[in-house]
C-alpha cells in the first residue's frame, strides 16, 4: 500500500468512526459520558408499596454500576418520575421522560393496569421500555418489539407454576382453582389450563369471583363439594383472606396454595383470617430465589442497608417487593453493554430479545425470546403455618407460551 | 349435582344469605330513611359505612382502646359526622333553593372526601380486619355451617331493626320523621322543625351505618373501597320499595340470599350481577318494589 492509499484508508476509518459517534449521539439521551434512563414507579399514594423500594433497588444497582466505571465508559444518569400506580399519571410520566427529558430508554412500571396503558405510546414512539416489577401481561402479549417485563413473574406464569406445583409436589389429580373474573384471572387461568393439559389433564375445577366479592360462601362450598385434592387461590389479598377463613369454617383441611398476588403482607393476612389453625395446610407462592431474608438474598438486603441507611432504619422498610427492582436494572445494564460503545435503541432491543442470565434474585432465570417478552416464569413455594416458613425444595416453572 | 349437594347448597345459601342480608338490610334502611325525608339518594352511604369501620380500627389499633369504649365512640362519631354534613352542607343547598341534583352531587363530594381522608390516614394501604365481636367457632344448623359471629351479626341486625320499628311507631321523634317523609309542608304546619328532623335523620342513618360496619367488617374486611357495598343496599332498597322501611329489610334479605343461591346454582361469576338482575325483575314486574304500596301519581 503506497502512502496515498494509507492516507485514504486512514481518512475512511476516521469518517467511519466519526459517523458511528454521530449516529450514537443522534440517539436521544446519549452523550460521550452519559446515558440518560427514565425511571418511574409509584412513589406516593396508596400504590406506593408496589414500587417505592423497588425503584430504590434499581437505583442502587445503577449506582453500583456507575461506581464500577459505568457502561462502556458512560455513566448512567437517572431521571425519576412518580406514576402513582395510575394509568393517567404513568402515561404522563412516560411522555415527559421521552419528549422533555429525552431519555434513551425507559425502565419503570410497578402496576400492571397502569403500565399497559402506555403500550400504544411506547410503540408509536419506538422507545424501549423495560418494566420494573409489573406483570403487565396486557403489554407483553402479543409481543411488542419495544416492551419487556414481568421480571417478578407474569400472571400467566403464576397460574402455570401453581398447577405445576400442585401436580408435581402435592401429587394432586383433582385441582380446585379460584381466580378473579378480571383480566388478571383470565391470564393466570389460561396458563393453568395449558399446564394441566401438558401434565396429562388433572381435573381443574374453576370458580371465578369478582374482586369485590363480600360473601365467599358459594365459591368455597362449590369447591368443597367437588372434593379436589388441593385448592389453588390466585385472588388478591382481601378475597384470599376471606376464602382461607371460609375454608376453615367449612372444615376444609386439604392444602391451599396462595399465589403471590395475595401475599404482599403475610402478617396482615394472618390477622385478617383471624385464626392460625386456618394455616395448618397452607402454601404460599413466592418469586424470589429464597425465603425472605434467606442466605441467597442476604447480599440484596445488605446492599439496601448500605445504600439507604436512614430508610432501612424505618419500620416497614425495605418493602417486601424491594428485591424485584434489581433484575430489571441488571437487564438494562446487560443490554447496554451488549449494544457496545456506540449504543442505539435498535441494538439494545436486539440484545434484550436474546437475553438470558441468572439474576441470583428471582426463582428462575431472566430469559426472553423472539415470542416471549416475560422475563421470569418460575416460582418457589413455602409452607406457611401463620408464623413459620419452610421452603419447599426446587422451583416450579410455567411452560405456557404465547401462541399467535 | 346430587340431591345431598343441592339440599346442602340450599340450606347454606339461605342461612349465609340471611346473615349478610341482615347487614344489607341495615344499610338499606339507612338509605331509605334519608330518601324518604329529603328525597335525596345518599351516594355517600357506603363511604359513611366505611368511615365507621376505620374509626373503630383507628381506636383499636392506634389508640389501643377496648371494644367497650370503641363501640359507643364509633357510633356517636359517625352519627355526628352525618348529622353535621346535613346541617352544614345539605341545609345550605336547601336554603339556597338547590335542586335534587345539587344535593346528589354534594353527597358524591362527601363520598370522595371521606375516601381520600381514609387513604391518607395510613390505615387504608391494605385490607384490614376489626377483631370479631364474637368467636368464629363453627355452629352447625342442619347441614349448614355458620359461626358464632354470624349468629351475633344476625341477632344484632334484627334487634336494631326492631328498635327502629319501635322508634318510628311509638316515639314522638320517630313519628315526626315519618311525618316529614310523608308531607314536609304539613309536618311544618304542625310544628315540626324540619331542619332539626332532617339532621336527626342523617345522624340516625350514620348511626345505623356504623352499626353495620362494626358487625360486618370482621367478616368481609375493610378497605377504602369497601363502600361499594352500598350498591347492594341500594339494590335492597329498590327491590323492597325505595320508600318502604319494611321493604328495605325484606330487600336486604332477598339480595343476601339471591347472591348465594345464584353463586351456588348458576355461577360464581354471576354473584355480582344477581342484585342488578333482582332490581330489573322487580322493576319490570312490580315497579314500586315488593312492599312499596300502590303506585302513586304525584302532582307537579
Amino acid at each position: 500500500m503506497n502512502q496515498r492509499s494509507r492516507y485514504a484508508a486512514a481518512a475512511a476509518l476516521c469518517v467511519l468512526a466519526l459517523s458511528a459517534t454521530a449516529q450514537a449521539q443522534q440517539e436521544p439521551g446519549i452523550t460521550d459520558k452519559t446515558i440518560k434512563i427514565g425511571v418511574f414507579a409509584p412513589l406516593s399514594g396508596s400504590g406506593m408499596a408496589y414500587g417505592f423500594d423497588v425503584l430504590n433497588a434499581a437505583k442502587m444497582w445503577y449506582a453500583k454500576v456507575n461506581k464500577e466505571g459505568g457502561v462502556n465508559g458512560r455513566q448512567i444518569e437517572l431521571v425519576i418520575e412518580d406514576d402513582r400506580c395510575n394509568a393517567n399519571d404513568l402515561v404522563a410520566a412516560v411522555k415527559k421522560l421521552n419528549e422533555q427529558d429525552k431519555v434513551f430508554l425507559l425502565n419503570g412500571g410497578s402496576c400492571s393496569a397502569a403500565v399497559v396503558a402506555s403500550r400504544e405510546y411506547i410503540e408509536r414512539e419506538k422507545v424501549p421500555l423495560v418494566m420494573l416489577n409489573a406483570s403487565g401481561d396486557g403489554a407483553l402479549y402479543p409481543p411488542s418489539k419495544y416492551i419487556y417485563g414481568a421480571f417478578s413473574i407474569s400472571q400467566h406464569a403464576v397460574g402455570g407454576s401453581m398447577v405445576q406445583f400442585a401436580s408435581e409436589h402435592l401429587k394432586a389429580k383433582k385441582i380446585g382453582y379460584i381466580n378473579h373474573d378480571d383480566a388478571y384471572g383470565g391470564w393466570n387461568l389460561e396458563a393453568a389450563k395449558a399446564q394441566a393439559k401438558q401434565l396429562g389433564d388433572p381435573a381443574l375445577q374453576v370458580q371465578s369471583v369478582n374482586p369485590n366479592i363480600t360473601d365467599v360462601t358459594a365459591p368455597m362450598l362449590k369447591i368443597r363439594a367437588g372434593n379436589p385434592d388441593v385448592l389453588l387461590l390466585t385472588t388478591y389479598a382481601r378475597p384470599a383472606a376471606l376464602i382461607i377463613k371460609k375454608a376453615h369454617e367449612l372444615g376444609w383441611n386439604k392444602p391451599i396454595v396462595l399465589a403471590v398476588n395475595g401475599t404482599a403482607d403475610l402478617k396482615q393476612l394472618v390477622e385478617n383470617v383471624g385464626n392460625k389453625d386456618a394455616f395448618k395446610n397452607v402454601y404460599i407462592q413466592d418469586v424470589l430465589a429464597d425465603l425472605p431474608g434467606g442466605p441467597k438474598l442476604t447480599w440484596v438486603y445488605e446492599m439496601y442497608k448500605q445504600s439507604y441507611p436512614d430508610l432501612a432504619a424505618k419500620p416497614g422498610h425495605p418493602q417486601s417487593y424491594m428485591p424485584y427492582g434489581i433484575p430489571p436494572a441488571m437487564a438494562v445494564v446487560n443490554a447496554l453493554k451488549a449494544a457496545g460503545p456506540q449504543p442505539t435503541r435498535e441494538k439494545v432491543l436486539q440484545a434484550l430479545e436474546t437475553m438470558k442470565f441468572d439474576s441470583g434474585v428471582m426463582a428462575g432465570p431472566i430469559e426472553f425470546g423472539p415470542g416471549d417478552r416475560a422475563a421470569q416464569e418460575a416460582a418457589i413455594y413455602i409452607k406457611f403455618d401463620g408464623t413459620n416458613m419452610t421452603l419447599v425444595p426446587g422451583a416450579f416453572k410455567s411452560t405456557w407460551q404465547y401462541q399467535k | 349435582m346430587s340431591f345431598a349437594d343441592t339440599w346442602l347448597f340450599l340450606q347454606q345459601g339461605v342461612l349465609s344469605g340471611l346473615v349478610t342480608g341482615s347487614v344489607y338490610a341495615l344499610l338499606a334502611v339507612a338509605v331509605v330513611i334519608i330518601f324518604k325525608t329529603t328525597d335525596v339518594p345518599n351516594f355517600a352511604q357506603g363511604e359513611i359505612f366505611m368511615v365507621g369501620g376505620y374509626i373503630a380500627l383507628f381506636l383499636i389499633l392506634v389508640m389501643g382502646w377496648p371494644y367497650l369504649a370503641v363501640i359507643p365512640v364509633t357510633l356517636v362519631g359517625v352519627a355526628v359526622l352525618s348529622g353535621l354534613f346535613q346541617r352544614v352542607v345539605m341545609e345550605r343547598v336547601i336554603a339556597s333553593k338547590g335542586v335534587g341534583v345539587q344535593m346528589v352531587i354534594a353527597t358524591l363530594g362527601l363520598a370522595y372526601a371521606l375516601k381520600g381522608l381514609v387513604r391518607t390516614s395510613g390505615l387504608g394501604d391494605t385490607p384490614r380486619s376489626l377483631p370479631p365481636l364474637a368467636s368464629t367457632d363453627a355452629v352447625i344448623i342442619g347441614d349448614a355451617v355458620l359461626t358464632r359471629l354470624d349468629l351475633l351479626i344476625f341477632a344484632v341486625a334484627v334487634t336494631v331493626m326492631l328498635l327502629l320499628f319501635g322508634m318510628f311507631t311509638y316515639t314522638r321523634v320517630g313519628r315526626a320523621m315519618r311525618a316529614v317523609g310523608m308531607n314536609p309542608k304539613a309536618a311544618r304546619l304542625t310544628g315540626v322543625n324540619l331542619t332539626r328532623i332532617r339532621m336527626m335523620v342523617w345522624a340516625l342513618s350514620g348511626l345505623i351505618s356504623a352499626v353495620a360496619a362494626l358487625l360486618i367488617t370482621p367478616k368481609i374486611l375493610i378497605t377504602p373501597d369497601i363502600g361499594h357495598i352500598a350498591i347492594l343496599a341500594y339494590a335492597a332498597a329498590i327491590v323492597g320499595g325505595i320508600t318502604s322501611l319494611p321493604g328495605a329489610v325484606v330487600g336486604g334479605f332477598v339480595i343476601g340470599i339471591a347472591e348465594n343461591l345464584v353463586g351456588l346454582f348458576i355461577s360464581t361469576n354471576a354473584i355480582v350481577v344477581a342484585p342488578f338482575v333482582a332490581i330489573m325483575v322487580v322493576l319490570l314486574l312490580r315497579p314500586q318494589g315488593l312492599l312499596g304500596g300502590k303506585l302513586q301519581v304525584k302532582k307537579v
